[in-house]
């Protein structure tokens, strides 16, 4: 029976191929859809119809084969769909239960290579309504296709019924194959692969909707929505207007609705591109399909014609170079692999009905899957005249289905608005209700508050609870009529007046507390100065805010002397003046606090009493504070939280526990005032909490809670906190320019977030996130963070420039201001707002924003570290992150990036780790970047590489990674300053050398030269077949000298398996194998390359000699050449054993085999003597089956070796005749097959000009034969002597120098 | 015999008038925004600029008076030539 011909798959097919082989499970490699028709079917005509139209589709019935020269396909009409009528109108309810097996089918994967690729199903529901579901492999049809075979099957049905003509037969998949192939070869595909490779060369990475990898899940979200009439009509008039495709128009309109949710000056999309129009495959069922990228520029000038117009050109070229894959272009473009992809969103335009009319039927059409998802897809298709409905399918593991719901809702509304209006910058991204929700419902915090300054309500407290302790400090404490009485008398002491500002630069003590309760009610604003900055900072400061006076000890009085008036603390009143003191007013400063500005120029921050008031009564409502708390106070007076640590308890008559100095660096000082002082809150910014909570002094702390901000809390940081102690823990948020905090998220044991959230805003407070034209974002896309609201300062002291750039009046709300905080955030579906970063030091590796902490996250998961930091560095030309960790005890660090790649994007993953001590904190408790150490990119190993699969990869390594100095064996290719990028591109190199590699994830795991070569080894395919370049063909006595075997022809050292078990003693016989035995693998340049290869091969596995070399036929020509080069290094060359071998000069006149000669090589090295199986035709094909039929062990060979060992033996043909030897300054010893080459001019002798002495041993057998049982038992003995007297050799001079 | 959906369509739709060959070719260079003369009957109409959209949106014109054009059929011969012919033979079948 003939064999139908099979072809190789399309360039269309190729890329799907692979793509399934990687995912067999997943079943969206199946297209479908379903059709229900409703009135009285024919079933006899429909069955007719659909056979017919099938047997058209003759892609359909393809079948695949996995063939080891790639995969090829047969059209094989078995394969052929039956249609499957399945009679449901029994059952209660046959719509349903049609829905549920059609969703069943859907869902189950197929396996090309054996299962049908097309499924065609009638459901008989009763009452005149069938279904009729068609599920089709992608490898055999693209959405055109179906269109074009459904048709069909309507057109034949209809014809049937009228008794007309069937039209003309949809052609046959040859078709496509010729035209395929005709292009694979032509000028234009040439032309197509030029301009896509220019423009792609200054192409930005590819950003999307969702962060994440975008590999196909095996379901995808789906929800779909209808265009407005209106809009569609008003699209259709801009199209008409514009002489622009409707289609192009809303492709272009997409693209930019994507860039809106990327923030990127430009966008690269993914279009489908039909591949039929002027082809002659034009009308086949078939795949033909491909997606053109298209780069869209977004740095929207606005005009939305201009921006269509520029779009549509753009569309134009990219069809008219269509043909040309883009799973080429990505390889061209090496943008292979997770995040180097090639475009983002897929925009899909379906401008006609695709539903088929079947004569007297309504129909109804459901497209249920059209190939994999592996990001967001949006399709617009048409239906009727006039309705335009989008489809947003999407990749449940980058999106959730609420978020695909708000895509649909929102690109509908972005398309409506453009459509009516002239200029892109008009259009809003959020939808209506998503601008009033997060505008307006969500910052609704009104709430009233006494207009009241900070010196009033403490005043009120003094008076209402005078015997209560205020402060405690060292272990004494101090009333509330104490303090009264002293922040009176020093108060009555200050200089009166409107607008002044008082300095104070007192270490934490009860002075401390009484001077800022003084000041404030004095009705000056205090200004906090931390004796600890350098003079020339504190000089800077002093001259900007101009104070009337600074509060000091004596001791540091001198440090002011002439630039400012001093009050020592010996001068301070203590008995109160009875002297009323006017106080302030609530628009009054209260307080000045600088902060480091961007220039490195400190500003000074003013605060009202209006804004922190409302700041410290929402703290006090919010969170229950009452008399019975002991708040902490460890935080500088320089940094704004200490505000409310001061105030917050004397606004409520509770009592405030001053650290001693310094303390708030000391852990344990800490753990300890906490639990003896029984404070109830504390606050620790994030870095110093995770310090804090890894003291064991602080497990099973109890405080009722803890405040986090000044820092993104971890997520882990918050589980952490809430294993180790007992207490509720709240972050919170805001800039010194907006009173301290403006948000506020109860993080507790039951929290989840991930990130967690900055939260919700405080009373009387607006959070803003606004994209960089100020238009509000819709959830989960980040923009600029605005404040707004009565916390707001005043502005910068002195500094009205300043205050102008950040204060900006509110877009929102009319007479209000609002401020930028420089931060990025987002909200979060449920409102919450989540801090995404700072804007200015955004931190970008290869364009792709980075969220640091979803990387500090990943490392606190892998449980190896107790803190870590990230920082991206700059350095020769590439940013590179750069993780700073302080691990747990006992951890073993070099674990930590292959956990962290478990759970990063590969350009997540850090650059380097560097492993620290404690991580270094400023001033205010906050990471010190600038102190973290530069990480050291040089070689720390000490090993040379020492296999051959070792040396092979520190040259890659090096070069790769340009190194100047040698890679060791356990140097680490991250540590030697690889990143995520440069391993691919090491991968690849790898997979040059090697024929293979282990992946990306393998590297993470074993970043070492020795590691990493362990997985290439053991990756290797031929070592499981016994094809690995070196073979262990016995294991014996390990202070033996080993015995190196030589392939013969066929590259394979497997027939020296019975000599090397029979030599006595057992000694351990190596087995050198050819590497072209490995697909993809080239025979070297010549024999001498060859055995210089096998040189180093057996060099690296032992350094030492003698060398025993033993080879048969080519291999004792090796062996020969191997033994010269061995002896001119001074290497020690012990036995030299030719099995049958002659010098090449013998052959070198002998006609070139060819490929017969391979074929008859490779009969007789699997023990058959060619010239007795006459009938067997010497083809490739023949000959391989017939050693499968063999029991020959070459038969158990996968294809894709036994062509590499018919490879091996042309190559070493070829070899063989363009070697010419040199002389070995040793004997040689000769096992010659005595019962063979009758006739034949060979003779050991012809080795005498190439080697010292030739000592031949005659063995009772034919050359094919000699490494079977009788020649073995003839050789071993005779071998093993020599290696023996080798060995005595060798000792000789030792005997003779000792 | 039922009335199809879209047969009360077509039904309904007043006829237009019929498509020639010169408003073909005046619609195909609006598209490629070129002059009517520079549009030869034999011309490969992708080497003049057209692209399946296009091509698309001109079946869907031509067939907005209720002639029942076959995109595929389209695609397979683009020249003026090649559509004419497709488009008389549909107008004539249809008459």
């Amino acid at each position: 029976m003939a064999e139908p011909q099979a072809h190789p798959l399309t360039e269309a097919q190729s890329g799907l191929w692979y793509a399934q082989r990687l995912d067999p499970a997943n079943p969206l490699f199946n297209t479908g859809q379903l059709i229900e028709l409703t009135g009285p079917l024919d079933r006899t005509a429909f069955e007719a119809a659909l056979a017919q139209a099938v047997a058209e589709a003759d892609a359909l019935s393809l079948r695949m084969i996995d063939a080891p020269g790639g995969p090829r396909q047969v059209i094989d009409p078995a394969q052929r769909p039956v249609l499957d009528v399945i009679d449901l109108s029994r059952e209660i309810d046959p719509l349903a239960a049609a829905q549920v097996e059609i969703a069943r089918d859907m869902a189950a994967p197929i396996d090309p290579t054996r299962d049908k690729l097309a499924a065609e199903r009638l459901f008989v529901l009763g009452g005149e309504r069938h279904i009729w579901q068609q599920r089709i492999h992608h490898l055999a049809i693209d959405g055109y296709g179906m269109i074009l075979l459904t048709q069909r099957v309507a057109e034949l049905y209809n014809a049937r019924r009228r008794g007309t003509a069937t039209g003309a037969p949809l052609p046959g998949l040859a078709a496509a194959l010729a035209e395929d192939a005709a292009y694979q070869t032509s000028e234009k595909r040439e032309k197509d692969s030029a301009y896509w490779r220019a423009l792609f060369a200054d192409a930005p990475d590819v950003a999307s909707l969702a962060p994440g990898n975008p590999m196909s899940a095996p379901a995808f979200h789906r929800r779909a929505v209808e265009i407005d009439a209106p809009a569609f009509a008003r699209l259709r008039a801009v199209a008409e207007r514009t002489a622009i495709p409707w289609p192009d128009v809303v492709t272009a309109l997409t693209a930019a609705y994507v860039g809106r949710h990327t923030g990127t000056s430009e966008v690269i999309v993914g279009v489908p591109f039909m591949a039929r129009l002027g082809s002659a495959a034009a009308r086949v069922p078939s795949m033909l399909m491909n997606v053109l990228p298209l780069r869209v520029d977004l740095t929207e000038g606005g005009d939305r014609n201009a921006y269509l117009g520029a779009v549509a050109k753009s569309l134009i070229r990219a069809r008219r170079h269509g043909r040309y894959r883009s799973e080429q272009l990505r390889r061209d473009l090496r943008r292979v692999g997770g995040q180097r992809r090639l475009h983002g969103p897929l925009i899909n335009l379906l401008p006609f009905d695709e539903t088929p009319r079947f004569d007297g039927l309504s129909s109804r059409l459901d497209v249920l899957s059209t190939g994999p998802v592996e990001d967001i897809t949006f399709t617009f298709r048409l239906h009727g005249t006039d309705g335009l409905r989008l489809e947003v399918d999407a990749n449940p593991d980058l999106y959730a289905a609420d978020a695909v719901a708000a895509h649909a809702a929102r690109l509908a509304h972005f398309i409506a608005a453009a459509s009516a209006a002239e200029n892109l910058d008009d259009v809003p991204t959020a939808t209506p209700e998503e601008a009033q929700r997060h505008l307006y419902d969500l910052n609704g915090t009104d709430h009233s508050v006494p207009d009241i300054t900070l010196a009033a309500l403490i005043e009120a407290q003094m008076r209402v609870t005078p015997h209560a302790p205020a402060l405690r400090f060292a272990g004494e404490t101090m009333d509330y009529a104490t303090l009264e009485a002293r922040s009176r008398a020093l108060a009555a002491r200050l200089p009166a007046g409107e607008g002044g500002i008082v300095a104070v630069a007192l270490p934490r003590s009860f002075d401390l507390v009484v001077a800022l309760v003084a000041v404030l009610r004095s009705g000056l604003a205090y200004l906090p100065l931390d004796l600890a900055q350098p003079e020339a900072r504190l000089s800077r400061i002093l001259a900007s805010a101009k104070p009337r006076l600074v509060l000091v000890r004596a001791e540091d009085a001198h440090r002011f002397r002439g630039e400012v008036e001093v009050l020592s603390f010996c001068d301070w009143p203590v008995a109160p003046a009875e002297v009323a003191l006017t106080g302030p007013a609530p628009d009054d400063a209260a307080y000045v606090i600088y902060t480091s500005g961007s220039t490195g120029e400190p500003k000074g921050v003013v605060i009202e009493h209006r804004a922190i008031v409302n700041r410290l009564e929402w703290m006090r409502a919010q969170y229950g504070f009452t008399q019975a708390d002991r708040i902490l106070q460890k935080t500088p007076a320089t940094f704004d939280v200490s505000v409310w640590e001061f105030f917050l308890p004397l606004i409520s008559g509770a009592c405030l526990v001053v650290a001693p100095p310094e303390a708030h660096r000391d852990p344990l000082a800490l753990a300890r005032i906490i639990r003896e002082e029984a404070i109830t809150t504390a606050h620790f910014v994030p870095s110093m909490l995770a310090a804090f909570l890894a003291e064991p002094a602080v497990q099973g702390l109890r405080l009722a809670r803890v405040f986090c901000s000044g820092e993104e809390l971890p997520a882990d940081l918050r589980d952490r906190f809430h294993r180790t102690l007992s207490a509720e823990l709240h972050n919170l948020y805001g800039p010194t320019e907006a009173g301290v905090d403006v948000s506020y998220w109860p993080a507790g044991a039951d929290d989840a977030s991930r990130p967690v959230p900055i939260g919700f805003p405080v009373w009387n407070t607006r959070l803003y996130v606004l994209d960089e034209a100020g238009r509000p974002q819709p959830p989960d896309v980040p923009g600029h963070l605005f404040l707004g609201g009565v916390q707001l300062a005043r502005g910068y002291l002195g500094r009205p420039d300043l205050t102008e750039e950040r204060f900006l009046p509110d877009p929102f709300r009319s007479g209000e201001r609002i401020y930028a905080t420089g931060d990025l955030a987002l909200w979060r579906p449920d409102g919450a707002v989540v801090f995404l970063g700072r804007s200015d030091h955004q931190v970008k590796i290869r364009g792709l924003r980075i969220e640091l902490g979803e990387i500090e996250a990943a490392a606190m998961e892998s449980g190896l570290v107790r803190q870590c930091a990230l920082l991206a560095r700059e350095d020769r030309g590439t940013t590179r992150l750069v993780a700073y960790v302080v691990a747990e005890p006992g951890a073993d660090l070099s674990t930590l990036r292959a956990a962290m790649a478990v759970r990063l994007p590969d350009y997540m993953v850090p650059a380097a780790i560097v492993a620290l001590d404690q991580v270094p904190v400023n001033a205010n408790g906050k990471l010190d970047r600038t102190a973290l150490p530069a990480p050291d990119f040089a070689s720390s190993g000490s090993r040379l590489p020492a296999t051959p699969t070792e040396r092979m990869l520190a040259g890659l390594f090096a070069a790769e990674l340009k190194l100047g100095s040698p890679v060791m064996a356990e140097d680490d290719f991250f540590a030697l300053g690889g990143d995520s990028l440069s391993a691919v591109a090491l991968l690849l190199r790898v997979r040059a050398a090697f024929g293979r590699d282990p992946g990306l994830g393998a590297l993470f795991a074993q970043p070492t030269v020795e590691g990493f070569a362990r997985l290439v080894e053991a990756e290797a395919p031929a070592e499981d077949l016994g094809l690995a370049p070196l073979i262990t063909l016995v294991e014996g006595a390990p202070d033996l000298p080993p015995l190196f075997v030589i392939h013969p022809a066929g590259g394979i050292s497997w027939c020296y398996g019975r000599l090397a078990r029979t030599l006595s003693p057992r000694r351990t016989v190596y087995g050198l194998q050819a590497p072209a035995l490995a697909p993809g693998v080239e025979s070297p340049e010549n024999l001498e390359a060859l055995a210089a290869e096998y040189v180093a091969r057996i060099r690296a596995l032992r350094r030492q000699g003698p060398y025993h070399l033993l080879g048969w036929s080519v291999g004792g020509i090796l062996a020969q050449a191997m033994a010269v080069r061995l002896a001119e290094t001074s290497a020690e060359v012990g036995v030299v054993a030719l099995l049958d071998s002659y010098p090449c000069d013998v052959w070198r006149g002998e006609p070139d085999p060819g490929e017969d000669g391979a074929l008859r090589a490779l009969l007789a090295i699997a023990g058959h003597d060619p010239d007795r199986l006459p009938a067997l035709a010497l083809n490739r094909p023949s000959v391989l089956a017939f050693l499968r039929a063999s029991d020959s062990p070459l038969g158990q060979l996968p294809d894709a070796a036994l062509d590499g060992v018919v490879r091996v033996v042309a190559g070493n043909n070829r070899l063989v005749r363009g070697h010419f030897h040199r002389r070995y300054h040793g004997p040689i010893l000769h096992f010659r097959a005595a019962l063979d080459h009758a006739g034949r001019d060979l003779s050991p002798a012809q080795w005498e000009p190439y080697a010292a002495s030739v000592e031949v041993i005659e063995v009772p057998s034919l050359h094919a034969h000699l490494t079977g049982p009788a020649a073995v038992q003839a050789i071993a003995p005779a071998l093993a002597k020599a290696l023996e007297m080798a060995a005595a050799n060798e000792e000789k001079p030792c005997v003779t120098a000792g | 015999m039922a009335i199809e959906p879209g047969d009360i369509r077509r039904i309904l739709t007043p006829a237009a008038a019929p498509v020639t060959r010169e408003a073909m070719r005046a619609d195909i260079a609006r598209m490629l925004h070129e002059d009517p003369e520079e549009i030869g009957g034999g011309d490969s109409l992708i080497d003049l600029g057209l692209d399946s959209m296009r091509a698309m949106n001109l079946v869907l014109k031509w067939s907005e008076g209720g002639l029942a054009l076959d995109f595929a059929a389209f695609a397979e011969t683009p020249t003026l030539d090649g559509w004419w012919a497709l488009v008389e033979a549909r107008q004539s079948a249809g008459a």
